[in-house]
């Protein structure tokens, strides 16, 4: 079976989640490279403490997407919990193949 | 060979293509090690500090202004009778549930809910959103997605009873 024959609950929460944390991580990421100093998440500071650059993206945002990933996850596994998969490939298998 | 195991996580039709040899003993060497880690961190915190874990607390009403809101202090306010003994008691059982491959599943999420406090807490951004939080985030998440537990582990064996065939959503928190 392939990606476009799934359930198509798996198939949004996969995509969903997944989205959630590459937005957060690889493509807001890329924009605070591309955004220039700091390249990091986390706000710049001297030798006295004070806050000298910030993050194009407050982390706080940027973790929340992640997070929000993992929410959609979890929503899946506790639906799943309460509608299992029926059918034959509900069943784990060990096939010999070669 | 070849072997074929379901991810039903992923799906009802998506199959991880696994070959004997060595994914699958990969995956059971990296279940076992991932294990460890979180196994030595609740042993450890348990010969120091008993059952009584003071920084738990205190960690969590130092979560202020993170992605999670309010949460964790308030877990830190109203819930510091759990989170004292349930810190090293959890990270034990979830370490010891993962090396042995028992409930992996349920083990792997109680790692994924400890990793993103860890994760957000720390808030080790310097370097970026990817840190030494996030794998061990992430490397939960993948024992949990691809039911490690199945690969030498004591899960392979209990998906085989007849309580389990019987109740089939039960491998969800197994796997």
């Amino acid at each position: 079976m392939t990606l476009n024959d799934m359930n198509p609950i798996d198939k949004w929460a996969m995509f969903v989640s997944t989205g959630l944390m590459f937005l957060g991580i690889v493509v807001l990421g890329f924009l605070e490279l591309l955004d220039g100093t700091p390249h990091g998440a986390a706000p710049i500071t001297n030798d006295a403490g004070d806050v000298i650059a910030t993050p194009l993206v407050d982390p706080t945002i940027r973790t929340g997407l992640v997070i929000a990933g993992l929410v959609v996850l979890l929503l899946l596994g506790v639906y799943r919990l309460m509608v299992p998969v029926t059918g034959p490939e509900e069943t784990p298998t060990a096939q010999t193949a070669d | 060979m070849a072997t074929q195991t379901q991810t039903p996580l992923l799906g009802e039709h998506t199959r991880l293509n696994l070959r004997g040899g060595w994914q699958q003993y990969w995956l059971a060497s990296l279940r076992l090690l991932v294990g460890w880690w979180f196994l030595h961190a609740g042993l450890s915190k348990l010969l120091a500090d008993g059952l009584n874990y003071t920084y738990g607390p205190i960690y969590l009403q130092g979560m202020t202004d993170t992605a999670l809101g309010g949460i964790p202090v308030w877990m830190g306010n109203n819930l510091a009778w759990l989170i004292k003994p349930g810190v090293p008691l959890f990270e034990t059982l979830i370490g010891l549930a993962i090396m042995v491959g028992l409930l992996t599943r349920l083990a792997a999420f109680g790692g994924v809910f400890f990793m993103t406090l860890f994760w957000v807490g720390n808030a080790g951004f310097g370097h970026g959103l990817v840190n030494g939080d996030l794998m061990g985030l992430l490397l939960f998440l993948t024992v949990g997605i691809l039911g490690a537990g199945r690969y030498f582990g004591l899960d392979a064996l209990v998906e085989k009873t007849g309580f389990v065939e019987n109740h089939p959503r039960l491998r969800y928190l197994l796997g």
